[in-house]
């Protein structure tokens, strides 16, 4: 039996005493419950039972161990590999063959990507029921500020070519300008909402309209090109106004600012967070402005018809400008198939040949509104 | 590798003993996690990095230890976001209420973030040391994080005023602070490195970076008739390029060669930041005290480059292999928008495919510059050094105990981290 094998019950280690820096060689001994530590001379330095025992980070030939729950730093480290596999095998949390770590990383990877999934049903349903849920419930005033903030963003955003007065059209143009009020106030008062609302016209080249929370709806020089007449550039404005009855900007707000929220404060700072983030807003919602859209036509037929002009005309412009009605609109296709919505708001509105909401010599000047 | 006889000035060196393929494994490893997890794996990814780099870190032939967790990182985040919430929620608040002055909410907020992050960088570096076990004795940090954060704004401003200028001073100065308050075990550490010495050997970059701009900057005011200028600008309306343009004929060469000087001034930046990066490196290595142990550092520009041109070469496999993944999915968005154009499959895809592209190439050039640049200036950094002054090691008292991981993770949620 002399050349049997044996794992070591006795070796040679580094000990360090946690008290002092000094490096002393020690020789460790494998006893039945505990692991003794004894300096050259005999003296014993330590002694630790094997269920105290930590495996601690080392480089790989090396295997390092401490006292578990010890405020004194002491650390053992042994350089042969027999003898650290005698000593891993009586310590059940010397982990180095790295299996419990192995068990551990896996049940953090799938309670993370559970946070994920659940992360992200939060963001799909939570965040909009959320928004639609308290987009109502806030008072005018506040939404007012929200829309002057939002505001400020998106004039820098449209405003590309020289920030100032010549970016709004009108500037001395009475006429053009009476006849835009002539319109508005006609669906204003047919609308009847509780906050004010103001129409600007600016100078782009985008066959396009924009209701910002608040009440502040922007008409681009490129819808009033597109327009044949007077209703159909109506049709699309009160399009928009339906976006402020429905509160439809300070939900788009709330929902943004919710999404940020999660993805760009909970999960740091991975690289590519913040792409991640504005692609998962556009994305997310443009899945909600379909419904959004389909509202807001109709809420625009039936305000056309209660301010007494042609239903249908919002459905001719629609077709010539490929149911964009807002900004960006194409890029994304959030809109349900401009066919369909041109079909529902004939179906919703009935063929009249009533009289033009603005006269030929109205409708001439607002043209012009932001001509020479 | 015991030696027990004491010299009378004992010198030694730092050894760095990971191999570049196994830190590579666990790097690539962790970027697929990060994205499998959308980034929660960081804490972990992060214990790992440096419980590698600290392992196999071998200082005088005896290891670092690195005992923090990753749990500790994630308990920091949650306190960290705790704090950033309402800062956060007040400042968007302010922003709304205030309107136009709301403007001015958001300079302060990223101005009071920005030392909130100097707060949090020096929060940070305590956790690391208190975290870093040697010889069975830990680092510790104290001094106030306010005041250093106070400190650096103050700097950082002066940096700013003088173009980059009294950047050597901030350093030295921010150093001395930190390492003022360092300590291992009760052994104190202090900071030997001089300013107008770094200064000294930065400054002819600064006049090669600067130079250009500064040419330019003097070609326009040579050749500028002001008053014409001026008169073009006042006058207002929708044409004033063309009245500037006409009133100042030389004005189109003048902004031509303005635009290579500025381009000569971005490209040299480029070329010399790991001169830079190799000088700073250098210096601040040299540096580097604790009561009598003193470290010189023999790092070399070119081996700084060494390690660029290796991730300039991983760089380019990863280019190419990403180039070729996109072929099929480019291939597939077009089938897609081609077959069914009215339902907006091809426009999804390729947002899909876009963003997924964006997510993968940003970990992926990341990973290789933390696998190649980052690794070899912390071994470089490490290897080039030459330490005096060792007898002390062996009798070293100890002192302090464990900090909170809090600045840690306000550092992670301010996107200062680090190593």
């Amino acid at each position: 039996m002399a050349n049997t094998v044996q794992a070591p019950t006795a070796g040679a280690g580094v000990f360090f005493d946690g008290r002092i820096s000094t490096r002393r060689d020690v020789r460790v001994t494998l006893g039945a419950r505990t692991l003794t530590i004894d300096d050259v001379s005999g003296r014993l330095l330590a002694e630790w039972p094997y269920e105290e025992i930590d495996g601690l980070p080392a480089p790989d030939n090396v295997l390092r161990i401490g006292r578990h729950g010890n405020a004194l730093l002491e650390r053992l480290e042994i350089f042969d590999a027999a003898f650290a596999a005698a000593v891993d095998a009586r310590a059940a949390n010397v982990d180095r063959s790295g299996g419990m770590q192995h068990r551990q990383r896996l049940a953090v990877v799938g309670l993370s990507m559970g946070a994920v999934a659940s992360l992200l049903v939060v963001a799909w349903f939570g965040v909009p029921a959320l928004a639609t849920r308290v987009s109502p419930l806030l008072p005018v005033a506040v939404e007012r500020k929200l829309g002057a903030a939002v505001d400020m963003q998106i004039r820098s955003s449209l405003d590309t070519r020289h920030a100032g007065a010549a970016f709004e059209c009108g500037a001395g143009k009475t006429e053009a300008r009476a006849a835009l009020a002539h319109l508005t106030q006609r669906l204003e008062a047919a609308a009847a909402l509780p906050l004010p609302l103001t129409f600007t016209v600016v100078h782009r080249p985008e066959a396009n309209a924009l209701a910002i929370p608040g009440g502040q709806v922007y008409v681009f020089e490129g819808l009033i090109d597109a327009a044949r007449d007077a209703d159909e550039l109506a049709g699309v404005i009160a399009h928009e106004i339906g976006h402020v009855a429905h509160r439809d900007g300070t939900r788009a707000v709330l929902q943004g600012a919710g999404l940020s929220f999660l993805f760009g404060m909970l999960l740091g700072d991975f690289v590519g967070g913040g792409a991640v983030v504005i692609a998962a807003k556009s994305v997310l919602q443009s899945s909600y402005s379909r419904e959004v859209e389909a509202a807001a036509d109709a809420y625009g037929v039936g305000l056309m018809q209660k301010a007494g002009g042609n239903g249908r005309a919002l459905g001719t412009i629609l077709v010539r400008i490929g149911g964009a009605t807002e900004p960006g609109m194409k890029i994304l296709r959030d809109h349900p198939d401009t066919r369909a919505r041109v079909a529902t708001i004939e179906r919703l509105a009935p063929a009249v040949a009533g009289p033009s909401m603005l006269s030929m010599q109205e409708w001439t000047a607002l043209r012009g509104i932001c001509k020479g | 590798m015991a030696s027990l006889q004491a010299s009378a000035d004992r010198t030694g060196g730092v050894r760095f003993l990971g191999r570049r393929r196994a830190y590579a494994r666990l790097l690539g490893r962790g970027a697929v996690l990060l994205m499998a997890t959308l980034g929660l794996y960081r804490f972990w990814l992060m214990t790992d990095v440096r419980r590698f780099l600290w392992v196999n870190t071998a200082i005088d032939g005896e290891t670092l230890e690195y005992a923090g967790t990753p749990l500790e990182l994630v308990l920091g985040f949650l306190v960290a976001v705790a704090v950033l919430v309402p800062v956060y929620a007040g400042f968007f608040i302010a922003a709304l209420d205030l309107g136009a002055i709301g403007e001015m909410a958001g300079v302060a907020a990223f101005l009071g973030l920005g030392v909130l992050g100097q707060y949090a960088l020096y929060r940070a570096r305590r956790y690391r040391l208190t975290r870093t076990i040697f010889r069975g004795l830990r680092f510790t940090q104290d001094g106030s994080a306010l005041v250093y954060a106070t400190r650096a704004a103050a700097w950082w401003l002066l940096t700013a005023l003088t173009l980059g200028l009294a950047y050597p001073f901030q350093l030295a100065s921010l150093e001395r602070y930190k390492m003022r308050h360092t300590y291992y075990g009760a052994l104190p550490g202090r900071f030997a490195g001089a300013g107008w010495k770094l200064l000294l050997r930065g400054l002819p970059l600064w006049l090669l970076i600067v130079a250009p701009i500064a040419l330019a900057i003097a070609a326009f005011i040579e050749a500028v008739d002001w008053t014409a200028l001026s008169a073009a600008v006042a006058q207002g309306g929708d044409n004033v390029m063309g009245r500037v343009e006409g009133g100042n004929p030389a004005l189109g060469e003048v902004v031509v060669f303005a635009v290579l000087m500025v381009v000569l001034s971005v490209a040299l930046a480029a070329l010399l930041y790991p001169v830079f990066q190799a000088i700073v490196l250098r210096w601040w290595t040299s540096g580097l005290r604790f009561g009598a142990i003193e470290a010189r550092s023999k790092l070399r520009i070119r081996q700084v480059y060494g390690a660029y041109m290796r991730f300039l070469w991983w760089s380019l496999v990863f280019t190419i292999v990403l180039g070729l993944l996109a072929i099929p999915l480019l291939i597939l968005i077009g089938v897609l928008a081609g077959k069914m154009p009215e339902t907006g499959a091809g426009d999804i895809a390729a947002t899909l495919v876009g963003l997924g592209g964006y997510v993968v190439a940003a970990l992926g050039y990341s990973t290789i510059y933390r696998a190649t640049v980052q690794l070899s200036l912390w071994q470089l950094g490490g290897e080039t050094l030459q330490l005096s002054g060792l007898d002390l090691l062996d009798h070293v008292e100890a002192r302090g105990g464990a900090s909170s991981p809090l600045g840690e993770g306000l550092a992670d949620a301010l996107n200062v981290g680090g190593y």
